[in-house]
């Protein structure tokens, strides 16, 4: 899939701004504030409808504007045309697909694929699990609604759960705990389903972590990703594991009033040669993990939805030291088409530009050199 | 202009029915202004009766005239088996299809604890009654599909696990006459992990 032009109208400094883009790597150039991450905000919309970084829609709109409106043309085996549009005072976002309203956001879920690299990705190698829950269940949900609707469901199981748990501590009533039991059934029964796609996930996500991980360093590492539901990995014994764990908690449960076990609380570990990233990482071994991991969603997305995604790139050369951004710019060669913002131009030299590449001069929200 | 009161309290009341919004109510509105007298009064005797003629069956919680519903009391029917539903509309699907011959129980709701709904605001006391009562030897559980009907499901099932009664849960799955490739996803996905064994 490539994008191979976008329009934006009073998005944030963008009051009036199109770009015709390379089906290659596009470089993004321009100093502190002038409008280069909102043009990666701006196709993030245009193949989400949400925000990039989860921030209100009605911060995207430009100072004294009512509106905005992002438009973007899509090629593939068809061309398409997407249109977002939000409006201010009624708070309402509408977005379009040929000129065809599209009423329900999950049904354009990997229908536009989109891949991430972020300075917020930092939090996912350093911060709390939920961080790399939200990575693993991001990625499943693009290529499974199976998934997508567990998920879901197990959500609302763990909400319905902890209203009971928080009743049967306030009224100190026992004769709901036979309900609780019928809750905890299908909390378990939901939570299953969610630990074995996760498995599946990550028995097949490491191969394409060690491929891009090694593609980026100089000498050969072996990094890899660890899922276990409570010490456990075998799909047979996961069931009794579980129930065992809730049955050795209950207590502990009714005292707080919290669901404290199930798939909702699990952690995925990052090794290097197997040591723990977490403990024994260097600064320069998260970033690369961090990159890798990006790298790796984009392949593996792309080889179960059959179709590219597109390749966001935010500020990451600023960070990395001239051989590793040359390595990235060269693995990049491999991904088709990517958006990569920079604010410094002397770190392009370090960089290799190829001739159907295009590097975009953004100044105060205007395109000076294209 | 300003429309005359009656005409729009009528409005007001009448897109108070679901689906009806503050146009079509409007256009119905205009409708029963126009329709001549003995319509009125027989529509509004029709929608009187509701109230004053319906009521519930005092056995399985249907709808009905008398103090018994037909199904219950019908001699045809088959008293070993009792279907547990949500709601009356749930009764008519189930009719609808002339597969089942057995009794009903609507339950008048599922557990969501989130809501505030549990045991006892649903009707399971009296479905534990009629059965500690009755000569059942299925029941069979025609509940939503969703977490709340699939937790309401488990709950009754361990209410008789003691029981020598047969415990069944309706299937799941592709609708029939529908092709594999115009079902969602998550249907098939669904269907997929709950597979059945044939040989």
């Amino acid at each position: 899939m490539v994008l191979s032009s976008i329009g934006l109208r009073n998005f944030r400094l963008h009051k009036n701004t199109n770009l015709d883009f390379s089906k290659d790597l596009n470089y993004i150039v321009g100093g502190n504030g002038q409008g280069k991450t909102t043009v990666l905000e701006a196709i993030y919309y245009l193949c989400t409808t949400k925000n990039l970084n989860q921030n209100q829609d009605s911060e995207a709109v430009s100072f004294d504007e009512k509106h905005f409106e992002v438009k973007g043309h899509f090629r593939d085996l068809t061309e398409n045309i997407t249109r977002i549009h939000f409006d201010l005072e009624t708070s309402k976002k509408t977005y379009f697909v040929d000129e065809k309203q599209t009423y329900r956001a999950s049904s354009i879920i990997g229908k536009f694929p989109v891949v991430t690299l972020v300075q917020s990705d930092h939090a996912v190698t350093l911060g709390a699990p939920a961080e790399r829950r939200k990575l693993v269940d991001s990625i499943i949900s693009q290529y499974s609604e199976t998934y997508l609707i567990y998920l879901l469901d197990y959500n609302k199981t763990l909400r319905h759960r902890s209203a009971l748990l928080s009743k049967i501590r306030e009224l100190n009533d026992k004769s709901l705990m036979p309900q609780l039991e019928a809750w905890t059934e299908t909390l378990v029964k939901m939570g299953l389903e969610i630990i074995k796609h996760r498995l599946k996930f990550v028995e097949n996500f490491n191969e394409y972590v060690c491929h891009a991980y090694n593609k980026i360093m100089e000498k050969k590492e072996n990094p890899s990703i660890e899922y276990n539901f409570m010490g456990e990995t075998r799909e047979s014994e996961i069931e009794g594991k579980f129930i065992q764990e809730l049955n050795n908690s209950r207590e502990d449960e009714l005292r707080r009033a919290k669901n404290l076990i199930g798939p909702h609380r699990d952690d995925f570990h990052f090794y290097i040669n197997h040591y723990e990233l977490r403990k024994y990482g260097s600064q320069g071994q998260h970033k690369t993990f961090q990159i890798a991991l990006r790298f790796a969603q984009f392949f593996y997305m792309k080889d179960r939805l059959g179709r590219t995604p597109l390749f966001l790139m935010d500020d990451v050369f600023g960070e990395l030291d001239a051989n590793r951004a040359k390595k990235i710019s060269m693995f990049l060669r491999e991904i088709g088409q990517a958006f990569i913002t920079m604010t410094d131009l002397t770190k392009v030299e370090s960089i290799h530009i190829g001739n159907t590449d295009l590097l975009i001069e953004i100044e105060n929200g205007r395109i000076v050199n294209a | 202009m300003t429309i005359p009161e009656p005409l729009e309290i009528l409005i007001e009341e009448l897109s108070k029915l679901p689906g009806i919004g503050k146009k079509t109510a409007q256009r119905l509105a205009l409708f029963l202004l126009r329709s001549d007298e003995n319509y009125i009064s027989r529509l509004s005797d029709s929608i009187l009766s509701l109230k004053t003629k319906i009521r519930q069956c005092s056995i399985c919680f249907n709808i009905t005239t008398t103090e018994i519903c037909d199904i219950c009391s019908s001699p045809k029917r088959d008293r070993s088996i009792i279907c547990v539903v949500e709601d009356i509309s749930d009764i008519i699907a189930v009719e609808r299809t002339n597969e089942y011959n057995g009794l009903y129980h609507v339950l008048g709701g599922v557990l969501s604890p989130l809501t505030g709904r549990d045991v006892d605001s649903i009707r399971i006391k009296e479905l534990e009654e009629r059965i500690k009562n009755g000569n059942f030897k299925e029941i069979i559980l025609a509940l939503n599909p969703d977490t709340e009907g699939e937790t309401t499901s488990l709950y009754i099932a361990k209410l008789f696990k003691e029981s020598n009664l047969k415990i069944t849960r309706i299937a799941r799955g592709l609708p029939v006459g529908g092709n594999l490739e115009f079902a969602d996803e998550a249907t098939i996905g669904r269907a997929v992990l709950n597979r059945v064994t044939i040989q």
